[in-house]
């Protein structure tokens, strides 16, 4: 399969393609990278992806690994939850 | 005599306002170096919603500052190279009781007064604006200059603009220490290395009051913390941004007829529907030092009161959330001044939940006031010293 159309993060159709130009393009951290492709930022939170995606920040050269780099960290909820049950307040 | 880290005007700061500093400053021909402590827009600029607004803007000086940061807005959505999904379709409140309608016939009416572009809404507007309403709201109000944009890739675009003009952008950078030397100049020490500068511009949001501590100046911002949770597409639940009219009563701290947990987080309903056509709901006041944890409590309160107003979005999955800190200021407005004491020295911070409505006006102000031209605003009631306006007068 070509690398240029393999998708990286299925949620929202990033590909491989477009992470690396964009990481080339404006040498950012793997956060600004998800920020601006959006890899990571749906369905599943980045589970399938995450690793893939600061690797290719790293590999561009332009992760330098601070503290302030966490910032690609799993938030609550853990998983997808409906507003439903999210919702119910006990009263 | 120059050298090498001698700067012109220093920005501290790389959030919204640094950014919009940065591009109308550079593009006005000053020389801008910028120094971001961490990345650029990692503070509450990528932890908040993206309305440019208007709806919520007290009729008069605040609603006009607005209003003339909307249409720079505009301009730079044409301006800019880098797209900021900027969409300009109003915004809508709505209301759930009588008390609140009637509240919001007067508000339109004093907008429409002040020449604002607003409108009522009845029970048939809201009807079709989404089917996902709950049936037994009353109606509501429109506002149709406002418009929302991604507020990270905003300010991206905005910094990717100033250094076309030749600004300076330093991130990883902290300023851990600020004074003036014999010079007059301001010395800037970092943790990569020391500057002088003969302006800096504290754009610090949240922070602005350590910047302030170093030059002895006491600038009364405080964290007021926001949360959001964010539902996955899957049917489209409205295109423009719609708040509950109970929000400008929380925002500004009136009463409200809710649960005791919705008022004690300050929960009022924001449902911002995103490019990529997630969307964000919010969002929660509180007042809880500079913590930024995802409060599960809180999460439940807003989801709670999303039902309220969309019951049908009940099965629709939450797939995330974030919190932010807003800067606030008791009287609601930002401050953007120069510091008498300290000629030379200016704060553009405590825009609390407008600072991403507020960036380019700000930015543009602080232009001015450092190129000493006219201002698009008058700038009195965005001084510093109005906080301390008490205590001179019984010097005077
Ligand atoms: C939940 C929520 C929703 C919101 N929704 C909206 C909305 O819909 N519309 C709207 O207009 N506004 C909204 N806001 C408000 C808006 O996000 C803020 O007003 C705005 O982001 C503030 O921008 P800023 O540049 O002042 O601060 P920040 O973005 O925090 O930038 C300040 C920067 O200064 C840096 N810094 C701090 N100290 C130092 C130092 N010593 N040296 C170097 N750098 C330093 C920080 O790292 C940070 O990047 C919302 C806020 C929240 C929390």
């Amino acid at each position: 399969m070509n690398e240029n159309v393999m998708i990286i993060c299925r949620c929202e159709e990033v590909t491989y393609h477009e992470l690396v130009s964009t990481a080339t393009k404006y040498k950012c951290s793997a956060r600004e990278l998800k920020l601006r492709t959006r890899a990571g930022m749906g369905y599943c939170g980045g589970r399938t992806c995450r690793t893939m995606v600061e690797k290719i920040a790293q590999s561009m050269g332009t992760n330098t690994p601070t503290e302030t780099n966490i910032s690609l960290k799993v938030q609550p909820p853990i998983r997808p939850v409906s507003f439903e049950n999210l919702g119910r307040i006990s009263k | 005599m120059k050298h090498i880290n001698h700067r012109d005007v220093v920005v501290i700061g790389g959030g919204i306002i640094g950014a919009a500093i940065a591009y109308y400053g550079s593009k006005s021909g000053l020389e801008i170096t910028v120094f971001e402590k961490n990345e650029l827009g990692s503070g509450t600029s990528s932890k908040c919603d993206g309305d440019i607004l208007a709806v919520d803007k007290d009729p008069g000086f605040n609603s006009q500052m607005a209003l003339k940061s909307q249409k720079l807005v505009h301009e730079l959505h044409t301006e800019l190279d880098t797209p900021f999904e900027y969409r300009n379709y109003g915004s809508i409140l709505v209301c759930e009781n009588d008390m609140e309608l009637e509240a919001a016939q007067k508000w339109v009416k004093q907008q429409q007064n002040a020449g604002l572009d607003f409108r009522m809404l009845d029970r048939e507007d809201l009807r079709n604006e989404s089917k996902y309403f709950a049936d037994d709201l009353l109606g509501g109000l429109e506002c149709q200059t406002d418009s929302m944009v991604n507020p990270y890739l905003f300010t991206y675009s905005l910094f990717e603009g100033a250094k076309r003009y030749g600004a300076h952008i330093h991130t990883h950078t902290e300023v851990v220490n600020l004074y003036k030397n014999q010079a007059k100049q301001f010395v800037i020490e970092t943790n990569q290395g020391t500057f002088t500068a003969n302006k800096v511009v504290n754009a610090c949001g949240v922070w602005a009051p350590f910047i302030g501590k170093m030059l002895d100046i006491d600038i009364p911002i405080k964290p007021r913390k926001g949360q959001i949770i964010v539902a996955s597409r899957q049917k489209p639940v409205g295109v423009r941004n719609v708040m509950e009219f109970g929000y400008l009563i929380s925002k500004f701290g009136g009463e409200r007829k809710v649960d005791p947990l919705i008022e004690k987080y300050g929960v009022a309903l924001v449902m911002e529907p995103t490019e990529s056509q997630n969307f964000l709901i919010g969002s929660s006041r509180q007042f809880n030092g500079y913590e930024t944890k995802v409060d599960n409590e809180v999460m439940k309160c807003i989801a709670h009161r999303a039902v309220r107003f969309y019951p049908k979005i009940a099965d629709m999955t939450v797939i995330r959330a974030y919190a932010g800190l807003r800067p606030w200021t008791a009287d609601h407005l930002p401050i953007i001044s120069q510091v008498e004491a300290i000629p030379g020295f200016y704060i553009a911070a405590g825009h609390e939940g407008d600072g991403i409505s507020l960036a380019a006006i700000t930015g543009k102000l602080i232009e001015e006031m450092i190129n000493e031209t006219n201002t698009s605003v008058p700038i009195e009631p965005l001084s510093l010293n109005r906080f301390h306006a008490s205590l001179e007068h019984s010097f005077d």
